[in-house]
């Protein structure tokens, strides 16, 4: 990644996206937009004062939705290129109208630029590589698995974040229902303190207790003073939250990380309402994340729930039996067919056991379901901008025969914008894709000097 | 004739494919939609059969 953002070959266009196209093979013409990033990427030197003064809260799209990001923010700790950018639709200057301009006044190397626009850039290129990658699956279509209804039901990406040492929890399994238990205390907590300090000054004022004051009100001989409904108020409302948070600590205190996870397969491939394709990945990544978990807290248990599972690949069975052998990984062959909560907001996970032949249920912790990989989003789009055929399931089409093709001559396609695949195939077929693509540009005057031109 | 190459998606296929053109002595335009390069991949903690870091 550092390497990319250094070479001097290697024309960096962060935060950009191709608007046109045309030619053909040997001189293609585009046309790319420099979305304005609102900050001057020669003077930004990332040091990150601006997102640690910027009051506004957005959900965290790289912890996947797990934590919240300033409006002025770097994608993740370690990008590349190293510099901020203003998400302008949540930024309270840009966005909203409002009077701010703290990122600006805090910033030393007078980066900050609410003025600047988009910009556009007019590229020729003798060949294209197309690497844009995959979407996640979307398991909010599956209402038999509660992603979404049931707290404690993450997909394998949100595992990985929870997991993550860099991640919002710094690598503890701690289970969602439980950080939302947490937001939900220390947002009460700020309150409580808000009125603590006002009832503190109105106590001051008045050379009076609250309770003292509330005796007296209640029985109608506080006296006359602006003040005394204000105060009998916030003394209410201190009261009420207190109640409130008093059993919400106490579930605080018994809460536990994750320690029994389930992971159920398939999750939106092989499943004919679905995808029919196999995501090819997931078997061997839901291995390795319970693998992981283990690896953090040596109690922790994982079953598998799958079809069958797919180790196809150099070490992935040995992988496979390392982790039921040295990370107390249990493999069930059978399909689940409901998740549902009990009162302590455990999922339960009901399914039928090929071997036993019955129907199954048991609690876990938590439960991670391995999305399928789907064409991303964008692909559509690009499909039409560069007339590019896609498969019956949303890829880009290549022929069995020439993989790296695409239906256009000098377009080249790699990694999971082509199919599912890991990442040691994806950059297998980068190389393959590169060396296509170099083919092109290095043999391509020879043939148009053939051709006559 | 135009002896440019553009590589669109700064994912891990993207920058392999970037670095490789790079080093053959190719002047690469590498395209992201998002503010950094990384991809998914980024956000992977390690990665299996080895257990190896991801970024």
């Amino acid at each position: 990644m550092l390497d990319a953002g250094r070479h001097s070959k290697i024309n960096l266009l962060a935060y950009s996206q191709v608007e046109e196209v045309s030619g053909e093979v040997g001189s293609f013409q585009l046309k790319v937009r420099k979305k304005a990033r609102y900050v001057n990427e020669d003077l930004c030197t990332g040091c990150g004062t601006c997102a640690e003064k910027c009051p506004v809260a957005v959900e965290d799209e790289f912890n996947v939705g797990i934590g919240h990001r300033p409006a002025i923010y770097k994608y993740f700790p370690q990008g590349i290129p190293s510099t901020h950018c203003i998400d302008a639709e949540n930024c309270r200057q840009l966005g909203q109208g409002k009077k701010c301009g703290i990122c600006a006044k805090v910033c030393q190397a007078d980066a900050v630029d609410y003025e600047q626009e988009d910009q556009f850039v007019d590229l020729e290129v003798g060949a294209i590589v197309l690497a844009t990658g995959y979407d996640i699956f979307d398991p909010t279509v599956i209402p038999e698995y509660g992603y979404g209804r049931i707290d404690n039901v993450v997909t394998a990406m949100e595992l990985e974040r929870l997991l993550s040492a860099s991640g919002p929890t710094a690598g503890h399994l701690d289970r969602p229902s439980e950080l939302a238990l947490r937001a939900e205390i220390a947002s009460l907590e700020k309150d409580l303190n808000k009125f603590n300090r006002q009832i503190d000054k109105l106590e001051e004022k008045h050379g009076k207790e609250t309770s003292e004051f509330i005796e007296l009100f209640e029985a109608g001989k506080a006296g006359d003073d602006a003040d005394f409904e204000r105060w009998a108020d916030l003394a209410k409302k201190a009261t009420a939250a207190e109640e409130k948070l008093a059993p919400m600590k106490k579930r605080e205190a018994a809460a536990h990380t994750a320690k029994k996870l389930a992971f159920i397969q398939c999750v939106g491939s092989r499943d004919f309402r679905f995808n029919r394709f196999c995501s090819s990945y997931c078997c061997m990544h839901s291995v390795k994340e319970a693998m992981i978990a283990h690896e953090h807290d040596n109690e922790t248990t994982s079953s598998i729930f799958c079809m069958d599972l797919r180790a196809v690949g150099r070490g992935f069975e040995e992988y496979k039996l390392r982790g039921g052998k040295s990370a107390n990984i249990k493999y069930v062959r059978g399909r689940v067919a409901e998740i549902t909560v009990d009162e302590s907001l455990n999922p339960i996970v009901w399914y039928e056991s090929t071997t036993t032949r019955q129907v199954e249920h048991e609690t876990f912790d938590l439960v991670v379901l391995a999305t399928a990989c789907v064409p991303s989003a964008s692909t559509p789009k690009l499909a039409e901008l560069m007339s590019l055929a896609l498969d019956e399931n949303g890829f880009f089409k290549t022929d069995p025969l020439a993989p790296l093709d695409t239906s256009r001559a000098g377009i080249f396609v790699c990694g999971c914008a082509q199919g599912p695949m890991d990442i040691p195939e994806s950059v297998a077929q980068a190389s393959s894709a590169a060396a296509r693509a170099a083919e092109v540009v290095f043999t391509a005057p020879k043939a148009a000097a053939s051709g006559g031109e | 004739m135009n002896n440019d190459v553009m590589v669109l998606g700064g994912g891990i296929a993207g920058i392999q494919a970037s670095l490789d053109l790079a080093e053959m002595g190719i002047q690469v335009y590498l395209v992201e939609t998002l503010p950094c390069i990384g991809g998914k991949m980024a956000q992977l903690d390690k990665t299996f059969p080895t257990n190896d870091c991801a970024i």
